[in-house]
């Protein structure tokens, strides 16, 4: 998320009169009337979704560990969506507890970031997210993670980078979804169903990808099109269906798989 | 002609410097109320909330709004805190459903130039988190704005 002001939706609220709302907050607004651009919506951290998942059923996240060290790219696009995606695969290791997994992953993170020449900004991260592991403290390991995202984004966006900060997000969300969806498909429920229902979210990586030209890259365009295929499986006002889950884990991993592999 | 010249540049140094000072200021006072926000949110850290690292901010008149959306997820426990750094004001936020229906927590407050909204969401979706300057004995008031989940 982007600090300040442009992170903000622009409307004000003209309709509320000010001191009704400093007396006591309307109980309804009519937000057809709030601007419907959300372009800084705050992207949800992975943990986010798997702790709501947590509560719904109990997960074997052992079996989503990650470690492998994947391909070394030099296209800076593809290095920060990897980025996003090996941060998301911290926080599997977080869930499950695997302080090994956790430590190889900090320094992945770090030799990734050093690819995209902002590793300075987030050595005291990859050095506290070790020593946070070490002690098996694991909400500290969640809170290092977050900074780590964070100053790797705010590293980018300082020397212009937005674009590539916007794909460590994507990154990070793409696999988060992919085991989301593979937690619920497994055991259906419409209340994990239901945490697929992220349409701003949608919309939101759909504008960010489509202003991207100079990032010729083909899996972006692979992106694009997963991202509208998903959208009317998500964005519905019934229930999310369990075939809606499985074809989501089916875009999803393919694309885990284009991000992580040479293709 | 050089005499112009010098009066010229410095001139256009000044401008640049008092910019730069502009800037800086603006800034600070964002990250002043980042302070302050974060400062709000501390006694929820040890019950179990993780707060995320990043955060909104900006400047608002008396008695203006703004409106963030955010995707919450059913299952978890949100609160959004509030601060400035303008310890005469008084701010607020709340928040409301895709239905525009308020739906934070009875233990929601506000403390001055602090506020904080409680939500538990009845349903994974976006959630319209709306933050007011109620009264400052600023023109503008800077306002920052962080979240925590558990």
């Amino acid at each position: 998320m982007r600090p300040f002001v442009n992170t903000f939706l622009t409307c004000l609220l003209a309709l509320l009169p000010a001191a009704a709302w400093a007396a006591d907050p309307p109980r309804s607004i009519d937000v057809k009337h709030l601007s419907k651009n959300i372009e800084d919506v705050v992207v949800p951290l992975p943990n986010e979704i798997f702790g709501a998942l947590n509560k719904l059923d109990s997960v074997n996240w052992k079996e989503f560990v990650r470690t492998n060290k994947g391909t070394n790219f030099t296209e800076r696009p593809r290095i920060a969506l990897l980025l996003g995606t090996v941060i998301a695969d911290g926080f599997i290791a977080v869930q499950a507890e695997d302080a090994p997994s956790v430590k190889e992953i900090g320094q992945r993170v770090l030799s990734l970031a050093r690819g995209i020449g902002v590793g300075n900004s987030i050595v005291p991260h990859a050095k506290a997210i070790t020593e946070a592991a070490d002690r098996r403290d694991w909400p500290a390991v969640r809170l290092e993670l977050d900074r780590t995202q964070n100053s790797v984004q705010q590293a980018m966006n300082e020397v212009r980078d937005e674009k590539l900060s916007q794909l460590v997000s994507l990154g990070g969300w793409l696999r988060g979804t992919q085991v989301l969806t593979a937690v619920v498909n497994r055991h259906f429920s419409t209340e994990g169903a239901e945490l697929l229902h992220q349409p701003d979210l949608l919309d939101y990586f759909q504008r960010k990808t489509s202003n991207m030209p100079e990032f010729n890259i083909p899996l972006l365009g692979q992106i694009r099109g997963a991202l509208v295929e998903v959208k009317p499986l998500i964005d519905v006002d019934k229930p999310i269906s369990a075939a809606s889950v499985k074809r989501v884990n089916e875009i999803t991993t393919r694309l885990d798989e284009g991000i992580i592999t040479r293709k | 002609m050089r005499s112009s010249s010098s009066i010229t540049f410095r001139s256009a140094g000044l401008a640049l410097a008092l910019l730069v000072f502009q800037v800086a200021a603006s800034r600070a006072s964002v990250d002043d109320a980042h302070s302050f926000a974060l400062q709000s949110a501390e006694p929820y850290v040890k019950e179990g909330y993780q707060v995320r690292e990043d955060y909104w901010g900006g400047d608002l008149g008396v008695g203006e709004k703004k409106a963030v959306r955010q995707q919450l997820f059913k299952g978890n426990d949100y609160w959004f805190w509030m601060g400035t750094e303008v310890e005469p004001a008084k701010v607020s936020v709340h928040v409301y459903d895709a239905d525009g229906k308020l739906c934070e927590q009875q233990d929601s407050w506000q403390k001055g130039h602090f506020a904080a909204a409680h939500v538990v969401p009845k349903g994974t979706g976006s959630y319209f988190i709306i933050v007011a300057v109620e009264s400052s004995p600023e023109e503008r008031t800077h306002w920052a704005l962080v979240y925590g989940f558990r």
